[in-house]
């Protein structure tokens, strides 16, 4: 297994952290409005009709993963591939979405 | 145009349900033999799935990405204006679920194309988490591609 492989369980990891994180604080690269097909940088109120933040999230958490993935390669030159972390990171997050999406459920 | 993408995307969505149902039941509870049907599906040789069901996810989520702002601006309005919460609630939860599934892919890669002993318990794992958010998704997406007909409306 090379360095750079050793490094995708923390790209996982970072991914679903930055990810939660993004959703949580609005943190989208880009806003798409939907009702009339246009994109914006950053995150933007409303043109026409509901503003769209996921694919913007996606790539904040893709980019954010793939910068920690890099910090993390020489780390792991000597070391093995920290799989633990590569799931239970994840598995955590998609508990804390269930605690965060709670309200849709208690209405 | 837009019927047909969703149709597609269920179809695959079908496939990848199949496919990675079948690799965690047969990672989970292995069966050496071939006599009678469970245990013919158990001892499968799992690794054979893991492109495949990488290529499905990916196809999957992007076509979801692709008739996304379709639900946003329609059905959504649609749901809420029905009060039904938690139906948009699910749907919610799934989105965040597709995307750390997404995250989760380059792991699960790893851990079925290159095993090391260390990585068996990741190996279960991740491919557990995944079959979850692709059967999560699936419900999801049929109730809500059926509600009208579910809730009556």
């Amino acid at each position: 297994m090379n360095t750079v492989e050793k490094t995708f369980p923390v790209f996982s990891a970072a991914f679903a952290l930055i990810y939660i994180v993004s959703v949580e604080l609005n943190w989208a690269l880009f806003t798409y409005h939907p009702k009339i097909k246009q994109w914006g940088w950053l995150v933007e109120p409303s043109r026409d009709g509901p503003p769209m933040y996921w694919y913007g999230w996606l790539v904040t958490s893709a980019l954010g993963a793939a910068a920690v993935s890099a910090i993390a390669l020489p780390l792991l030159k000597n070391r093995p591939a920290p799989y633990r972390l590569g799931w239970i990171v994840p598995l955590l997050v998609m508990i804390s979405v269930g605690y965060f999406f709670r309200s849709f459920f208690l209405r | 145009m837009a019927t047909f993408l969703v149709i597609l995307h269920g179809l695959l969505a079908v496939a990848l349900l199949g496919s990675i149902t079948h690799q965690a039941i047969a990672v989970v509870l292995p069966a050496k033999s071939k006599a009678g049907f469970f245990n013919a599906y158990r001892a499968v040789s799992s690794r054979v799935y893991v492109n495949a069901n990488v290529i499905l996810f990916l196809a999957v989520a992007l076509l979801g990405g692709v008739i996304y702002p379709i639900y946003r601006v329609w059905v959504r309005t649609y749901l809420e204006n029905a009060r039904l919460y938690s139906a948009v609630g699910a749907f919610e939860v799934k989105e965040q679920f597709i995307a750390i599934g997404l995250g989760l892919l380059p792991l699960y890669w790893l851990v079925w194309r290159r095993p090391e002993p260390g990585g068996d318990s990741a190996r279960i794992a991740v491919t557990l988490m995944l079959c979850f958010i692709v059967w999560f998704g699936f419900i999801v997406g049929h109730i809500l591609n059926n509600i009208r007909g579910f809730f009556g409306l």
